[in-house]
């Protein structure tokens, strides 16, 4: 019987290749965009658990609130991963990690720039699952100037894996000693080095200071341990390493220091929430957020209910067509339950064919969606053995899902009635197919707001003025190569037609050297009120014209004044955080060495208009640059129209002070990079909701197709009574566009209310403005509207005889 | 057979009562052919469904073998059809997507018979309505007279004891038509009972029997033999 169920359901969807192929093209489309979003979320999700203990480890976390300041760090003190081994039973394991930034390695003859490299503790492969390939694990890290690669390092320097004993040098220096060769990193890890360099070959990393952060610190708990437990001895522990620090640095006790409303806590962070949740100061990487697997898994969702309510309005809609199949079906002794089996196995043949087509499409797009979201998902036999399972669930749920409404209506059929042709007007089951024609477009004309409100702040933070101005200047990236010369390639570069200027600063706006510091407005007092806790830059004479910053106050600094060693310029922030509506004269003072019985005496000689540097996540924090030298990057503004014969210039003129590389990069694509997250999901935020605008669109063509056809007879009539093109088309179209309207009016608040939402989340953002939504309102209408029109001239059109006869 | 004693049907619309079927009472014994004759709106066709068990009364009682059936619900009445009645329409009913062969097998599918044997009794029966060349064809290949015989050849494959046929001539040419009544003939002949809804004086010369129906009720019966 169910041969013939098949055989059937077969011929039935080859008769009607038109409405076969919308909804197989429909499902396919939805569920590849599904596939597609959930690869993405499931490798999102999966970040850090090839950590074989992951549901062990922990990061430490610092939270620091100094005066008006609050900071959270992912970096700890110094001493902190060994105390809370010896400390804690608890504790199986700690490391620390420490970024190192860059490195040069020598190839050769060449000196290659490494950004992927890091210092590390012996126990990072205890702690990690990082399966060594060659070398002892146990000892890799224990003696100085060793260090760990990656195969594909290995593969880079040596064209071999099985190189421990061979050397490295680094920064030009030699006696870096390989003494493992370890897997690659996985990509779904939060950090990725390619360079694990012992921690013992790093000074600093002996130092056991407890008022310092810059350590990444996680630690490994036995297992059965409470991590809540171990958070809750931290305000003891804390306060018993750090007290006597606090009172011979900063001349007070913790209790003074916590009565001036400043904190100091740790907390710990499950490494499996690093990537979604944990985007703080001193991160390894770049994370993501656990917002946009949501807002991702919910477009998701959305996708593929317009594509199952497509199924179902086609197939109740067909419905007129099939009522005589099911009269005499029941004529001939079928049960209702045959009929729902029959038509469910309809449904699940199409779903079938649809998920075989959305697989391959899957598969076949994966590139294009890797780049587009800047992801290396893989489908491999790992994969398959969840994707399998899942497409069978997917195939069952959807397929009833989308089959069940048209099994039950068809199947209610009573012979008789279908039979005398008293359903033929067949268009039944009205009342639901306009709830899910609203539904469907309520959801697309949600999405197009919602694509419009995140272009338009992507948009914004495009052309938003920052304070600065990032065009048309180059950086260079490693000037602190030239060691002593940078004062002479400045000037020299300077000097170059097509250049207008040059500064010498490691802070940049677009960079990542960042540095704190603690001023006081008296001399005498470490009060908590009198602190300020603000970005404290080193900056020459030329930094604010370079970069094209305004001072709204005061003056730059100048090499002429020979006070300007003790001279700050201030940011607006700053100024409101100090409390100083006229800053320029005032004095600030500074802790000398950390020692407070020596401060140093700073005067304001000037307000720089506030400029971004931080992400438009957040606000603009207070900025004090000091006239101090720093010869982190050379930043040359040009203006020249032959750029590439500049930059060869300036190239040349850097050869003949140093041989290192140069390494450059222009300011505004060092600005995209900061925001290139957010653009990659604005861009799949736009290509998905054009998906399911598209799939919402197939349906509405479909269904206006079958109104069309229904209603023929009507049209015949009318059109021999004299009804113009025009009155039938306008006739065809009403009752579509009027449930359109009434998607609006559904849709528009809760796309409102949920974009208000998202836009929190950005310290600096647009308002979202009616003409917004009008925008969205009228797309949506003029989609729908195009959509039908097209097949309701079709049917004005049509020659009333040939209509009629039909009867 | 049957044997129907003041049946009653009602339609309702919003606001107007139409009584379909007005206090019927007729009964048909095994092995005749009746034919049900009146002008459009008598009732004809109403009767037919309910006697098909396609339809429920709304007052009256319905024995058919025997058995008091009128208020047997869809299900019940369902089975007792697939195994007792064959229905030929007017506009024959095939479906399109299945093939003649396909279409005949059907309710024998229903009614559970095994694949071997439902090959066996499709052949048979295709064999002897002259239609076996065509067993491959859809419907839409056919003429109508053909499309009619492989309508009653599905009828008759469950070897029903009563075929209700409902103008079955009424979209053929006439020598078509007098084919089909031919076929009917012989079915009863070899004894099977059949109630025909006609139109056709013509046709209804076929039968032994004529009931004529009026505004729901039985106005004139006309024995034939």
């Amino acid at each position: 019987m169910f041969k013939n169920y098949l055989k059937t359901a077969f011929r039935s969807l080859k008769r009607n290749k038109g409405f076969t192929a919308i909804n197989i093209l429909g499902l396919a489309l939805g569920l590849t965009a599904c596939l597609l979003i959930v690869l993405y979320v499931v490798n999102e999700l999966s970040f850090d658990r090839y950590n074989t203990k992951a549901d062990r480890i922990y990061r430490v976390n610092e939270d620091l609130k100094l005066g008006n300041n609050s900071v959270q760090y992912a970096v700890c003190m110094p001493p902190l991963a060994q105390t809370l081994k010896t400390d804690f039973p608890e504790v199986e394991n700690a490391v620390r990690l420490k970024n190192a930034y860059s490195i040069h390695v020598k190839k050769g003859s060449e000196n290659i720039l490494e950004y992927r490299v890091a210092f590390a503790d012996p126990s990072l492969f205890d702690v990690f699952t990082l399966p060594m390939i060659n070398g002892n694990a146990s000892t890799a890290l224990k003696e100085p100037n060793s260090i760990v690669i990656t195969e594909t390092t290995a593969l880079k320097y040596f064209n071999s894996t099985n190189v421990v004993g061979k050397s490295l040098v680094i920064n030009d220096q030699g006696g870096f000693k390989v003494t493992g060769v370890i897997k690659d990193v996985p990509k779904t890890s939060h950090f990725n080095f390619d360079f694990f360099i012992s921690m013992s070959s790093f000074p600093d990393s002996k130092s056991d200071k407890w008022l310092r952060s810059d350590y990444n610190t996680y630690v490994l708990f036995r297992k059965g341990a409470d991590p809540k437990k171990l958070e809750a001895q931290f305000p003891a522990f804390l306060r018993k390493y750090s007290a006597g620090e606090m009172q011979s640095d900063m001349k007070m006790s913790i209790d003074d220091f916590e009565k001036g409303g400043s904190y100091f806590r740790m907390n710990l962070i499950p490494l499996t929430d690093i990537h979604l949740h944990s985007n703080i100061s001193g991160e390894l990487g770049a994370n993501s957020s656990a917002q946009y697997i949501y807002i991702f898994s919910a477009i998701a969702l959305f996708i593929l209910l317009i594509a199952c309510v497509n199924f179902m309005n086609l197939s109740t809609a067909r419905s007129a067509n099939r009522a005589r199949e099911v009269g005499v079906r029941k004529v001939l002794g079928s049960s209702r339950g045959n009929l729902v089996i029959q038509f469910l196995a309809e449904s699940n043949m199409i779903t079938l064919v649809s998920t075989i087509i959305a697989l391959f499409a899957t598969y076949a797009l994966l590139p294009a969606f890797n780049q587009l979201a800047g992801k290396e998902i893989s489908i491999g036999l790992g994969t398959f053995a969840w994707l399998l399972p899942a497409s069978l669930l997917i195939i069952l749920i959807v397929g009833f899902m989308a089959g069940s409404y048209p099994a039950l209506f068809l199947s209610g059929f009573q012979p008789v009635n279908v039979l005398k042709g008293k359903l033929s007007a067949g268009f039944k089951g009205g009342n639901l197919r306009n709830f899910l024609v609203v539904f469907q477009f309520s959801i697309s004309i949600f999405l197009i707001i919602g694509t419009l409100v995140i272009y338009n702040q992507l948009n914004y933070i495009q052309s938003k003025n920052l304070g600065y101005n990032r065009n048309q200047v180059l950086v260079i990236k490693n000037a602190y190569e030239l060691n002593t010369h940078s004062q002479t390639f400045k000037q020299e570069v300077k000097q170059l037609p097509g250049v207008s200027d040059a500064t010498l600063s490691g802070y940049l706006p677009t960079g990542q050297a960042r540095n704190t510091s603690i001023f006081y407005k008296e001399a005498g007092t470490t009060d908590q009120k009198n602190a300020i806790f603000p970005q404290t830059w080193s900056i020459d004479e030329d930094y604010i014209k370079t970069l094209g910053m305004k001072m709204i106050a005061g003056r730059e600094f100048s090499t002429s004044m020979a006070t300007d060693s003790s001279a700050l310029i201030i940011n607006e922030t700053a100024a409101r955080f100090l409390g100083m509506s006229n800053p320029v004269g005032k004095l600030l003072y500074q802790s000398v060495d950390g020692n407070h019985e020596h401060v140093k005496a700073y005067q304001i000689v000037g307000v720089v208009k506030d400029f971004h540097f931080n992400s438009l996540h957040e606000n603009i924090a207070p900025v004090i640059m000091r006239f101090n030298y720093d010869n982190g990057n050379v930043s040359v503004r040009v203006n020249s129209s032959n750029l590439p014969a500049l930059v060869n210039q300036i190239k040349s003129k850097w050869s003949s002070l140093t041989s290192a590389h140069f390494e450059y990069s222009f300011m505004d694509q060092d600005f995209e990079a900061t925001y290139r997250s957010e653009q990659r999901i604005g861009q799949i935020f736009i290509v998905f909701t054009s998906l399911a605008i598209l799939i919402a669109c197939l349906g509405l063509f479909g269904l206006a197709a079958y109104a069309a056809e229904q209603r023929t007879k009507e049209i015949g009539i009318r059109k021999v009574l004299g009804a113009s093109v025009s009155v039938i088309v306008g006739l065809l179209t009403k009752d579509f566009l009027k449930l359109i309207l009434v998607a609006i009016v559904i849709s528009t608040p809760l796309a409102w209310y949920f974009m208000h939402k998202w836009l929190q989340d950005f310290a600096y953002r647009v308002n979202i403005h009616w003409y917004t939504v009008a925008i969205a309102a009228v797309t949506a209408m003029l989609i729908a509207f195009i959509t039908i029109s097209f097949q309701s001239i079709k049917a004005a059109l049509t020659n009333p005889v040939k209509s009629l006869k039909n009867e | 057979m049957i044997k129907i004693t003041d049946l009653e049907k009602f339609y309702r619309t919003e606001e107007v009562e139409t009584i379909a079927l007005n206090k019927l009472s007729m009964e048909v014994r095994k092995g005749e052919f009746v034919a049900i004759m009146g002008p459009s709106g008598c009732g004809k066709s109403t009767l037919l469904n309910i006697l098909g068990m396609l339809d429920d009364p709304d007052a009256g009682s319905y024995i058919f073998n025997d058995t008091e059936v009128a208020h047997f619900n869809e299900r019940k009445r369902a089975d007792l059809r697939k195994h007792n009645i064959g229905f030929v329409f007017q506009s024959f009913n095939l479906i399109d997507e299945l093939t003649v062969f396909e279409n005949v097998e059907l309710p024998l599918i229903y009614t559970g018979v095994a694949a071997s044997e439902r090959v066996k009794r499709v052949e048979a029966v295709l064999d002897k309505m002259q239609i076996m060349h065509r067993r491959n064809h859809y419907p839409q290949q056919l003429s109508g007279g053909q499309q009619q015989r492989v309508a009653i050849a599905r009828a008759v494959v469950n070897n029903p004891k009563l075929i209700l046929a409902d103008e079955p001539t009424g979209n053929l040419d006439s020598s078509n038509g007098n084919e089909v009544m031919e076929l009917l003939t012989d079915l009863n002949e070899q004894g099977t009972t059949i109630i025909m809804v006609t139109h056709s004086e013509h046709d209804a010369r076929y039968s032994h029997r004529i009931i004529r129906l009026l505004d729901g009720h039985t106005v004139m019966e006309n024995i034939m033999i």
